[in-house]
């Protein structure tokens, strides 16, 4: 008995002292230092390849497409027409360029004209991108921006493709002058997930169908390549050699375990795979995969002290109206779709704070206390705005992902109206029928003679 | 010596030698029966009111209930339910638009209920006048007893079902059938075409009484009205009729009228043929039945046009329904105000020994009452025991709420979240959860085949990929369906097993255990899947 004392009293005495061992990953948030907001769980998401204006274009009281647009067939031919923006539908699309010289063409030098010729020099269909999406298409993201927060002036972090848009959502920083993973990896470049882990914070990096083998060493072909874009983390020796660091990037079905087990980290990064929405892939897989994510934190403990924001590394080649600032040299890019889901978010808020991928960062460094990791997130704004702490946390709301059922709409005064003319129709013959009886018998006694008797 | 004289004239409308007063002479009775009969008529009125009222709201609604008086809460423009009750539904809307008035505040069981509650008492009265009307007070007031206490009538007419209001109507048509044949006055002819019109409005069934109606005059030749007064009766029933086809041309929802009757048209039968034979006479009560049957004989020699009249308005119903593949337990009702007068007529009308002395026949008399008594009884106890909540875990559609299903319901607008979906065994709780947790629950036996389902429901074509896709969270057992569908129980509980069904919630009842001692049954279980 005494000797079980002795051990409790050590093993108590080493983790005062600093000594127990790292929290594994996995391990639940109470041991996470406080916030200085009620979140204690941040999950963020990063999809692919859609503009604002591709997807909340003609969202009621966002900047969506401004009236009139037309957007010239060409940069020289002031003859060759102009594209209006069109719903896409159900319309098969395509992978539109996204590189940094078609943001550039497309942007103009902030005339913002060329977004279809860009496409049309190339012998490609640009009328695509002046395309848009609206709830018949999304509504799960409709309803969300409804009754959550949306932001209207997320712009995307790099006027380029997805390697440095994701690296700034990892590091704040473009990460390498090419838009590409370097040969030879990331190096000793620091990622929010190093301050996390210098500070003891729990954090994980969800993958869906996460295949550890692929890294920027072993870089798989075609679609499968795009794990070590959307996960940088692979694209730094540290993280894939050192296990107290790579046992952090797990695949995504963790994300529903920690939340049953009620053991999801403070911060959660998470990428997608087949469900990134990336053209000319379906927007449904998308959907789905955002609303069970959603939908499974909902349902969790983490719920009452949890943020969910998602946002889209870049435009994807397709229109919004909106020149973005300029920060540095690589950005801002065009704005894309970003959306926060929290107890404490304000309801159905359009949101125009300035954003960038880096304002996850610097909620994140906000919320734990963490150094800056580059200029960027140091300088940029905080989602914080689409927050009211003032309350507390809000129920749940799932959504779908079909389009709500057309409730039927009645002409109540017609409904009304004639159904009370049915039942008035007998009412009134009946009362004909008792009202003539009652007279003929009035009459019949009026006229009978008092020796007839009243035998009637 | 009778008390009522018959008055015979010949009428110039019907062409019928019809009697103004009652055809059965009322035999006399004793002072003392006929205050008898009075304080028995007070005693039982005030508990045919009692009966349709006591507890009324203890169990809440069953799937009809919840579909109907949705409808009313959707045509006042309720905000919650307005998604889940489409307006135009299935039926004709008399009832619902007439609830939907007192539903601009909130959707409340009991004020439903103490409609069709009212319309019950309605009926009573109507069968007392209509019973007044061929056989005289005391055959009224007999048959309106016995309709007070018919366990059939109390059992409907404590439902928000559309049942009540359609045996008011055929009651209150036959009733002014009656009026114009004894009168000849064809204003009661047309408003008897009314309040069929109106008939129909309560229930597209109604349209059968058109049937009873042409049975009656096709088999009484000595009642010939003008075919011009019998166009102008049918013009007020069209024009009567004609809300349900207007609102649904307005609405631009004519189609749904025609789904459902193609539906009802060849949909498989619900229950087999002896269906009626089992339930029905139970509840109308055998010693009502045995009365009219009996009264038909035993007075043969006061035959006359009404008993056809009655008989058509019995005979009808019961051929169309026997036939038609959809049988519930409430659809035979309007059979229940005919057979009462019948069986009236025969507890006030026949005397043993009509030759006998005064003395003796009042003493017959008495024994009358002493008979209309014991018959009361055995109508009032069956039906205080049926408006008791079942304990039994198993409901019979029609014959009752559901326990559990509001308390479960509830429970889910509490504390699931909204948006959530939810898959239920059938359509039936699916209807209560929608009704009363404000959700979208689908019923796993809906058929996905348009033919085999009622086009009011929605089919989850494949329950399991809307588990996996995260499009149903929430799982609902409940043991009514259970006890109907035993493959459709196992499916349902295997998708509980495939996707970790925690089991969140259960309703229980009170029931006797196989040793005799009171145990919770579960009837109802809510289970959380995940994917």
């Amino acid at each position: 008995m005494k000797s079980h004392r002795f051990i409790a009293a050590v093993a108590a005495g080493l983790v005062t002292l600093g000594f127990a061992p790292s929290a594994a990953a996995g391990s639940p948030a109470p041991a996470d230092p406080p916030t200085k907001t009620p979140i204690k769980h941040f999950v963020v998401l990063m999809q692919e390849n859609h503009s604002f204006d591709n997807y909340f274009g003609t969202f009621p009281g966002a900047d969506g497409i401004p009236a009139g647009t037309c957007m010239p067939n060409s940069r020289t031919d002031p003859k060759a027409g102009c594209v209006t923006p069109f719903h896409i539908g159900g319309k098969a699309i395509i992978d539109l360029d996204h590189t940094p010289t078609v943001s550039a063409r497309q942007l103009n030098h902030g005339k913002m004209d060329g977004f279809v010729s860009v496409f049309n020099e190339r012998n490609r269909e640009g009328s695509l991108a002046m395309g848009y999406y609206d709830q018949r298409e999304l509504p799960f993201y409709w309803d969300i921006a409804k009754k959550y927060v949306l932001f209207d002036k997320y712009f995307t972090s790099a006027a380029g493709g997805s390697f440095w848009n994701h690296m700034f959502w990892v590091a704040g920083t473009a990460g390498t002058p090419r838009d590409s993973i370097p040969s030879e990896g990331l190096g000793a470049l620091p990622t929010i997930f190093d301050r996390l882990q210098e500070k003891g914070i729990s954090w994980k990096f969800y993958v869906q169908n996460y295949d550890p083998k692929i890294n920027f060493r072993h870089p798989a072909e075609g679609d499968r390549g795009s794990q070590t874009v959307w996960v940088p983390l692979l694209d730094y020796a540290r993280f894939i050699d050192d296990p107290a660091l790579s046992s952090h990037i797990v695949d995504m079905s963790q994300y529903y375990k920690d939340l049953r087990d009620g053991t999801l980290p403070a911060v959660a990064y998470v990428a997608p795979s087949g469900a990134s929405e990336h053209p000319p892939g379906d927007l449904q897989p998308g959907q789905r995969l955002i609303r069970t994510m959603i939908t499974e934190l909902m349902r969790s403990s983490a719920w009452p002290s949890s943020a969910f924001m998602w946002a889209y590394d870049d435009w994807g080649g397709w229109y919004d109206h909106v020149a973005p600032p300029q920060v540095d040299k690589y950005g801002y890019g065009f704005r894309a779709p970003s959306l926060l889901v929290s107890p404490y978010a304000r309801q159905g808020q359009v949101n125009s704070t300035q954003l960038d991928s880096t304002s996850m960062l610097k909620f994140i460094e906000d919320n734990w206390g963490l150094r800056p990791l580059a200029e960027r997130d140091a300088k940029a704004n905080s989602p914080i705005s689409a927050f009211d702490f003032s309350k507390g946390p809000r129920a749940p709301t799932f959504f779908s992902t079909v389009p709500a059922p057309h409730v039927q709409r009645a002409n109540h005064g017609l409904l009304y109206g004639t159904y009370a003319a049915a039942v008035a129709i007998p009412t009134l013959l009946a009362g004909a029928g008792f009202f003539g009886a009652r007279r003929r018998r009035r009459v019949r006694l009026a006229t009978v003679r008092p020796d007839e008797g009243g035998n009637i | 010596m009778p008390t009522t004289t018959s008055t015979i004239t010949t009428n110039e409308t019907t062409g019928v030698a019809a009697s103004t007063r009652a055809a059965t002479p009322e035999p006399a009775w004793s002072p003392f029966a006929d205050r008898l009969l009075v304080v028995a008529a007070i005693l039982a009125t005030a508990g045919g009111v009692f009966v349709r009222l006591w507890h009324l709201n203890t169990v809440g609604f069953n799937s009809d209930e919840t579909v109907y008086a949705g409808q009313a809460a959707s045509i006042a423009g309720n905000v919650a339910l307005k998604p889940f009750f489409p307006i135009f539904r299935a039926h004709p809307m008399l009832f619902q638009t007439l609830l939907s008035t007192a539903y601009h505040g909130s959707a409340s069981d009991l004020v439903a209920r103490l409609f069709a509650a009212a319309a019950g008492v309605l009926t009573v009265v109507v069968v007392y006048a209509l019973g007044k009307l061929l056989y005289g007070r005391r055959a009224g007031l007999i048959a309106a007893l016995l309709m007070a206490l018919m366990p059939y009538h109390v059992i409907v007419s404590r439902q928000m079902l559309l049942d009540g209001p359609l045996t008011l109507f055929a009651t209150l048509t036959i009733y002014l059938i009656a009026r114009f044949v004894i009168s000849g006055r064809r204003t009661w002819l047309y408003a008897a075409g009314g309040a069929l019109g109106l008939t129909f409005l309560s229930k597209e069934v109604g349209l059968i009484f058109v049937g009873a109606g042409y049975a009656f005059f096709a088999l009484s030749p000595k009642i010939r009205p003008r075919w011009r007064d019998f166009g102008v009766a049918l013009v007020v029933m069209a024009a009567v009729v004609s809300p349900y086809p207007l609102s649904m041309v307005f609405a631009g929802r004519t189609h749904t009228g025609g789904q459902y009757l193609t539906w009802q048209l060849f949909r498989r039968p619900n229950h087999s043929v002896t269906f009626y034979a089992t339930h029905v006479p139970q509840a109308i009560g055998p010693a009502v039945l045995v009365l009219a049957v009996a009264g038909l004989w035993l007075l043969r020699r006061h035959k006359s046009w009404r008993e056809t009249l009655l008989l058509s308005f019995v005979g009808v119903p019961i051929v169309f329904f026997a036939l038609w593949p959809v049988k519930g337990f409430q659809y035979l009702l309007p059979t229940a105000a005919p057979l009462a007068i019948l069986a009236g007529r025969t507890l006030a009308g026949w005397v043993p020994d009509r030759s006998a002395d005064a003395p003796k026949r009042r003493r017959q008399g008495s024994v009358a009452v002493l008979m209309t008594v014991v018959v009361l009884a055995t109508l009032a106890v069956p039906s205080w025991h049926r408006i008791h909540p079942t304990r039994s875990g198993a409901v019979l559609a029609g014959s009752g709420g559901v326990p559990g299903g509001r308390e479960a319901g509830r429970w889910i607008a509490d504390t699931v979240p909204k948006g959530a979906e939810l898959m239920t065994l059938g359509p039936s709780m699916a209807n209560i959860i929608e009704f009363y947790g404000h959700r979208r629950a689908y019923g796993l036996s809906v058929s996905p085949n348009p033919l085999h389902r009622n086009p009011s429901y929605s089919a989850l074509s494949n329950p399991d990929l809307a588990i996996r896709n995260n499009d149903l969270q929430y799982i609902v057992w409940d043991s009514f369906s259970a006890s109907r569908s035993t493959f459709f129980a196992e499916k349902l509980l295997e998708f509980v097993h495939k996707y970790n069904g925690r089991a969140v919630h259960t309703e229980t009842v009170m029931a006797t255990g196989p040793d005799g001692r009171r145990v919770a049954k579960p009837v109802i279980t809510i289970y959380e899947v995940r994917p």
